[in-house]
């Protein structure tokens, strides 16, 4: 505002920037495959909602440090991807394995610089999960505050021994080993993807495991009933059951997706005591949306498996026919009313 | 004590004589008797055992049957009580655009660029039928798809009649270039084939007879059903062939659909809220499958397209459509157009020829 009455600018100019000023939602996404960010970009649009979508890639094209969205411009921020892939330009023209590593590495933390410049652009309140828990996002300490919250978790572990999993394994009958941060997927020259998902260790199979290991998050295998993925919105949540026992590929890991037998995904209330727990967990992380991972035994016993805060909501948003995208383009669109008052 | 979850996807519709069990996470239908709809119901409220018990044990057999059926195709599971978390699903709908699919039949005297289309293609839009009667030359065609470049359009059928240019390998390179033609239909072809382009995506279907005009439109025939939650939710509230629909015709009149005889005026003067505005545009988006006459007792009326063009009874806006062929109360599939009670319609809406 100071700037504006400042500047010795026409009263056209004037309003303008008047009319533009508090008035947008600016969402952070990815060029390509995000179909969340597009289905709620068309119903900010829709809705009538101004909004800024400002691609990872787009960064790739600044001109000028002051080309990035001012703090007084936007009204909330959702943040939802980075960026999909840098542009093929930025590729060595020959192959070399060992280069290619340490130069990506190099390119995406000085994306990565340019890129949480914007958490400290913008007021940290506006944005609808804290950037900086989000992330920095830790699995174990999440598990930690997940108890802490009194919310079960499955027994969890991290070994770097075959005799520790020895043991471990005269309590559990089955463990599993996930990772600590997040599953890779892999290529081979020849083209073949391997991706890497959750595994089951049991007493059969502990030949196949080396004396020591790089430290491993391990598991008690929960024999489940079903899994349960809830979007959580801004104090809601909205959960899906997914039922994939029947299936052999996906009993381990639902995202061990068959197409022809696909799992069954419906509607699903969580009970309102564990909704108030993990209500509580998503205020300690400064959450206001995210998708939380569940899993129910055989005796109906819910345990909490993760936390997925850039929300993976159309996989729960169709097939339960929550519109979860209008619910969020609304709310969004609500901060920029909340504002409205403030800065006129 | 067992009881079976039916899962909240597996809709029952429930007709005259026949119901459907709309599976709409799978998208298909099984056609089954209204007795075993009842029981499925039944087992909705109550344990296998109570069902059993209602139903007297000389069902015992057909009873366990319909379960193991329900099983065998994974539409529900069996537990020891019905779990009261698994909530009914929602049969809300909602769409973020005022129009969803346009239908445009093709005239080259017709600027497609006009300030009508830029707006209309400027408001999410998710589907085009682009349907040409006449050859259109091949750069003709291009230049009309590089203006939906940039829009949200997501689908694009053309309906092309067939022509010696109009060979696989430049068809493959025109959905190249323009991947939002997800589908096309080459109609008066020497001969009937499905074939696949841009790898394997596209399909490109063939036809021997000639789409030379509307008139052809609006058959009601079970390959044109769709399963889905979209149709089926839709279909609880609006009119699933017209809401937020909206046609250009030949002449370049803004219409419901090119087929009724309403125009909201042309397109190279006309206002797009202007035509949004008007009442009479939205006169049929809320005649619901369950509104019609013969179509409210039919088990298929929520997996179905519906006409409001071509009525069994012209004077009634709430007619079945004429072109389907199905009787629910006795099951059985006619061909519409040799039905007696369908001729005085047929000749009302000038389809003699066209059936003959």
């Amino acid at each position: 505002m100071t700037l504006i009455t400042a500047l010795p600018a026409s009263p056209v100019v004037l309003s303008q920037k008047n009319n533009t000023m508090s008035a947008q939602i600016l969402i952070l996404s990815q060029s390509h495959l995000e179909g969340s960010t597009d289905h709620v970009c068309q119903w900010l649009s829709h809705l009538r909602i101004p909004f800024l979508r400002l691609n990872g890639e787009d960064l790739c094209q600044l001109q000028r440090l002051t080309d990035l969205p001012a703090n007084e411009n936007i009204a909330a921020v959702w943040y939802r991807r980075k960026i999909h892939s840098f542009p093929a330009q930025y590729q060595l023209k020959k192959a070399d394995f060992n280069t290619e590593y340490t130069l990506k590495r190099f390119l995406i933390d000085e994306f990565n610089g340019l890129h949480s410049y914007l958490f400290h652009l913008i007021d940290r309140h506006k944005w609808l999960n804290d950037p900086f828990t989000e992330d920095s996002l830790n699995k174990l300490q999440v598990l930690a505050l997940a108890r802490k919250c009194s919310i079960h978790t499955p027994f969890t572990e991290v070994v770097t021994t075959k005799k520790e999993i020895e043991s471990l394994l005269n309590t559990y009958p089955e463990i599993i080993v996930k990772p600590i941060s997040e599953c890779i997927f892999l290529e081979d020259a020849a083209g073949g993807q391997y991706k890497m998902l959750t595994k089951t260790i049991h007493h059969a199979n502990l030949h196949l495991v080396p004396e020591n290991f790089f430290p491993s998050l391990v598991q008690e295998k929960v024999e489940k009933k079903f899994e349960i993925r809830a979007f959580y919105l801004n104090g809601e949540w909205h959960a899906m059951a997914i039922f994939s026992q029947n299936n052999q590929k996906t009993r381990e890991d639902f995202r061990n997706y068959d197409t022809e037998r696909p799992n069954r995904t419906v509607p699903y209330q969580l009970p309102a005591t564990l909704e108030a727990k993990l209500h509580q967990l998503m205020k300690l992380l400064h959450f206001r949306t995210g998708s939380v991972d569940l899993m129910v035994d055989k005796q109906g016993n819910y345990y909490f498996l993760e936390i997925n805060p850039e929300g993976q909501f159309g996989m729960v948003s169709y097939p339960c026919n929550y519109y979860l995208e209008k619910k969020l383009a609304i709310l969004l669109g609500e901060s920029i009313q909340e504002l409205e008052p403030a800065t006129l | 004590m067992e009881y079976f979850n039916l899962y909240a996807n597996c809709q029952l519709v429930t007709g005259a004589n026949m119901s459907l069990l709309c599976d709409l996470q799978m998208r298909r239908y099984y056609h089954i008797p209204n007795d075993t709809a009842e029981v499925i119901t039944y087992l909705q409220q109550h344990s296998i055992d109570e069902c059993i018990a209602y139903y007297g044990e000389d069902n015992r057999e057909a009873i366990t049957g319909y379960i193991d059926f329900l099983l065998s195709r994974e539409l529900g599971f069996t537990d020891t009580q019905h779990l009261p978390e698994l909530t009914p699903l929602s049969l809300s709908w909602d769409r973020f655009g005022d129009i969803t699919n346009v239908i445009i039949e093709y005239n080259e005297e017709i600027d497609y660029n006009s300030a009508f289309f830029r707006e209309l293609f400027n408001q999410q839009v998710h589907a085009l039928e682009i349907r040409c009667y006449q050859h259109l030359p091949l750069e003709k065609l291009r230049s009309l798809l590089e203006q939906f470049n940039g829009t949200t359009l997501k689908f694009i059928k053309l309906v092309l009649p067939f022509h010696l240019t109009l060979e696989l390998a430049s068809l493959d390179q025109l959905v190249k270039k323009y991947p939002r033609v997800k589908s096309i239909l080459v109609h008066t072809s020497p001969v009937d084939k499905m074939e696949r382009i841009f790898a394997e995506s596209v399909p490109v279907i063939f036809y021997k007879g000639s789409i030379n005009s509307c008139l052809a439109c609006g058959e009601i025939r079970t390959n044109y059903f769709t399963t889905n939650i979209e149709l089926f939710t839709e279909s609880q509230h609006h009119n699933t062939c017209l809401n937020r629909k909206l046609s250009i015709d030949l002449q370049g009149n803004i219409k419901n659909c090119p087929s009724l005889p309403e125009s909201y005026g042309h397109v190279s003067t006309a206002n797009l809220q202007e035509v949004l505005d008007n009442k009479d545009f939205h006169k049929y988006d809320n005649i619901r499958k369950d509104d019609i006459k013969v179509c409210k007792d039919c088990e298929f009326r929520h997996v179905c397209t519906d006409c409001r063009a071509y009525r069994e009874d012209p004077n009634d806006l709430y007619s079945r459509p004429l072109k389907c062929g199905y009787d629910p109360y006795t099951n059985n599939w006619e061909n519409w157009s040799q039905l007696p009670m369908k001729q005085q319609a047929i000749a009302c809406y000038g389809l003699t020829a066209l059936i003959n």
